[in-house]
């Protein structure tokens, strides 16, 4: 028992004496998160500047200019008079996109000869490109829709019977836990947590990489009595407490202080960020037994980190990449914390169906122990390559 | 200079560490990235489909929607409880639900009524399911409308035809839009990283040698901070290429720029983010720390540089952090390039502002050199002479003995 307290006093001491551990523990994550959250805090996402080219310049194309400007999607910032003005604005970037207007659209259009509107979209702007879409394409449907119900209410008909005409099928779109489409309750609630995995999987490989470095990590055995378990639960136990706390932390900033939707009972998620921790920890232990040095296992642990952000399929999703890809998605903790935060928390599901998902956190903190005995041997006798 | 920068030379050339961060970075990172998105787009969201109407008109539209390149119907179910059930199971994303009184309506010529449930845990299958209804139901519609003013207009085509062009990123795909940021920025943190790995190496030395760091070159302030970013600049010669200019190609990213103007681009831009490095170096006292320092910020930056969320749409004061930085207006700047095609010209504005962050970052490397570090490296030495343990000592305590 002695060994263990003693393992555990060690392992806190550590915490203190080195500013970089508070520093990636606690104030970093906590910056990041709060950076990430602020940043995309507007939700959905709204006015994109485009330019409008009118060609036309007859009352027609004049109100179709005014009601492009009433949409939420796009705001028309600039107005030029061709295309070649139009395109130099996109090129320097001071619009996104624009809506063209041909010469004799009003005339073409009121003598049925199908004049024809363009609206041009930038798309190397990801999310404003499809934004721009979205408005740019009701709005020439809106111009067909008028047409028609005129020339159906001069014909006599009721305008009860033109609207089926104008809009055969309404659709409704459910959107359920996310109704606004806010793009910080979407992004944030993969990003945060997996940055956080991020600094667990750093921290914890720099916590084992420097014992080996400093080459003090045969005495961390030898206050451990020879037993690496203890040794290892002694030095990063300390670090497990502080994460959790953190993570609980980042937790209450978005459920409570950004209003990201939790329809489950608050306990799945409460539970699910130890566990979280536990498995970065357990996948950075992992990767350091098999590549007991301190650059090349920080590296790998680095490298996961940053991939996992791609890997797990957070903005493609992972029905779409390369399977083999994708597969390597399964391999990180971070992708079933997020499996587990979108059944709980943004759909609010029965716990039975992210069973598979805790069970495999908790499988992720046990991963190490049959590999302990490299980290052991390494550990008794280190040797530091730079 | 020059001496310092041969000396650099050396350094660089006998580090492992720093030699993985310089090349092998830069050559794998790029690679990996686009084969994770090499996809570029989302294809057939599974969906599946509860039809309360059974009837001719709904299994067409059916049909149509599971003929849209965004939606696959994967399965047809009775009731939304088995449907909610196929959704949790995460054996399809959305559910399309079809009124009962779809085929009356449709036979009187009223107003149909579809519902879509998505789910919202990834933003782009919500969008393609939306653009694959939307497909669907909107060519009906022009098909109806036409019909209708057929007699009145003497034309059986649409009303107006809308060309929708997509430019800059014309195949729409998301890796050609995100990569493109995210290049020069694997650029900027590979030399970050790099830079901090050096330094950290040399402070070990100092620690180890009495204050001294003897593989190093004495030099004016000037001369050295100079000297060690040519060596940078030269190094990464080769690997800017790479990533700046062949990883587009093997991908097939949008390649609209004249080559030599990314190359003006990227002088100033590289020479920024060497000085750069060589202030932000102050924070980092050993090699491996280096890593936490460094890597986490790349999020940061990719997002300050309007990757994800557009730049117009952030606030001021994130704006003006992301301002600092190099590689966001090199990012911005090497969009417009590539994708849309912009001359020199037009995006001097960027250039003006690379050149400004370098003459800046210069200035402050400078003032770090003179009145931090160096007085830093004189009171190790002091301390050292008074104490020659005392660096082993402080080592023991840190690490909790």
């Amino acid at each position: 028992m002695h060994y263990v307290i003693d393992s555990l006093w060690r392992g806190a001491v550590q915490l203190v004496r080195r500013p970089m551990y508070v520093l990636m523990i606690v104030i970093m994550p906590v910056l990041c998160a709060w950076f990430l959250l602020d940043l995309l805090k507007e939700g959905p996402l709204q006015r994109v500047p485009v330019a409008m080219v009118d060609l036309d310049r007859s009352g027609v194309s004049r109100s179709l200019a005014r009601n492009l400007g009433s949409f939420q999607q796009v705001e028309v910032t600039n107005h030029y008079t061709s295309f070649a003005q139009a395109k130099d604005a996109v090129q320097r970037g001071r619009v996104m996109g624009f809506f063209l207007i041909p010469e004799d659209f009003e005339e073409n259009l009121l003598a049925g000869r199908q004049p024809v509107l363009s609206y041009y979209v930038n798309y190397a702007y990801f999310a404003p490109g499809s934004m721009q879409y979205k408005g740019f394409k009701t709005i020439s449907v809106m111009v067909g829709g008028s047409v028609v119900r005129t020339v159906m209410r001069t014909v006599g008909m009721r305008d009860e019977a033109i609207k089926p005409l104008l809009l055969p099928y309404a659709t409704h779109v459910h959107m359920p836990g996310n109704p606004y489409l806010n793009y910080n309750f979407y992004l944030n609630s993969s990003f945060v947590p997996t940055l956080l995995s991020l600094f667990i999987l750093m921290v914890t490989a720099f916590a084992l990489g420097t014992e080996l470095k400093s080459g003090l990590s045969p005495r961390w055995l030898e206050r451990a009595g020879g037993n690496v378990v203890i040794a290892l639960w002694g030095k990063l136990l300390p670090q497990t407490v502080l994460f959790t706390v953190v993570g609980w932390f980042i937790q209450w900033m978005m459920y409570v202080q950004f209003h990201f939707p939790l329809n489950c009972s608050p306990w799945a998620m409460i539970l699910a960020m130890p566990l979280l921790v536990l498995a970065n920890q357990g996948f950075a232990v992992t990767m350091f037994c098999f590549v007991p040095n301190f650059r090349l296992g920080t590296t790998v642990c680095t490298l996961f980190g940053m991939l996992s952000f791609s890997f797990c399929g957070f903005s493609l999703p992972a029905e779409s990449m390369y399977p083999w890809i994708a597969s390597i998605g399964y391999m990180m903790p971070s992708k079933y914390y997020f499996l587990i935060s979108t059944d709980q928390a943004l759909n609010g599901l029965p716990l039975y169906y992210s069973r598979v998902y805790y069970a495999m956190l908790i499988a992720f903190t046990l991963l190490p122990l049959p590999l302990l005995w490299r980290l052991k041997r390494e550990a008794a006798d280190p040797v530091y390559i730079p | 200079m020059l001496k310092v920068m041969r000396n650099e030379f050396r350094l660089v050339m006998a580090d492992q560490g720093v030699l993985v961060f310089f090349l092998l970075l830069c050559f794998a990172y790029p690679i990996l990235y686009s084969l994770i998105y090499n996809t570029e787009v989302a294809r057939n969201v599974p969906t599946v489909v509860v039809d309360d109407s059974r009837s001719h008109a709904s299994r067409e539209i059916v049909r149509n929607i599971d003929a849209t390149p965004e939606v696959a119907v994967v399965g047809i179910v009775p009731s939304m409880s088995e449907a909610r059930d196929c959704m949790a199971r995460k054996d399809c994303y959305a559910i399309i639900h079809i009124d009962r009184d779809f085929g009356r309506d449709n036979a009187r010529g009223d107003q149909r009524h579809i519902s879509a449930y998505c789910d919202m845990s990834v933003m782009m299958r919500y969008k393609n399911v939306l653009s694959g209804l939307v497909g669907a139901t909107q060519h009906e519609a022009e098909r109806t409308q036409a019909l209708a003013v057929a007699p009145v207009l003497y034309n059986t085509g649409g009303i107006v035809n809308a060309r929708h062009v997509p430019i800059g990123n014309t195949g729409m795909g998301m890796a050609s839009a995100i990569l493109l940021f995210v290049l020069p920025l694997v650029l900027q943190q590979s030399m970050l990283l790099g830079i901090g790995m050096l330094h950290g190496g040399s402070m070990e030395r100092r620690r180890h040698c009495a204050g001294k760091d003897p593989l190093e070159v004495k030099a004016g302030v000037i001369p050295t901070v100079l000297g060690k970013s040519l060596c940078y600049l030269i190094i990464y010669a080769l690997p800017s290429v790479f990533v700046l200019h062949v990883t587009p190609h093997i991908f097939d990213y949008p390649q609209n720029a004249n080559p030599l103007a990314v190359i003006a681009l990227a002088l100033p831009f590289l020479l920024g983010v060497s000085l750069m490095g060589q202030t932000i170096k102050v924070f980092i006292n050993e090699r491996e720390s280096t890593f936490l320092m460094i890597v986490f910020s790349s999020i940061v930056f990719i997002f300050l540089s309007g990757a994800s969320w557009p730049r117009f749409e952030i606030s001021t004061f994130w704006k003006a952090v992301g301002d600092v930085v190099p590689g966001v207006w090199m990012g911005n700047a090497y969009v417009l390039m590539k994708s849309d095609g912009a001359s020199l010209w037009q995006v001097a504005r960027h250039m003006a502002i690379l050149w400004g962050q370098c003459a800046i970052f210069f200035a402050l490397a400078c003032l770090v050199e003179k009145y931090i570090s160096r007085p830093r490296y004189a009171r190790y030495q002091e301390r050292a002479q008074e104490d020659p343990t005392l660096a082993h000592r402080l080592e023991l305590i840190k690490n909790g003995e």
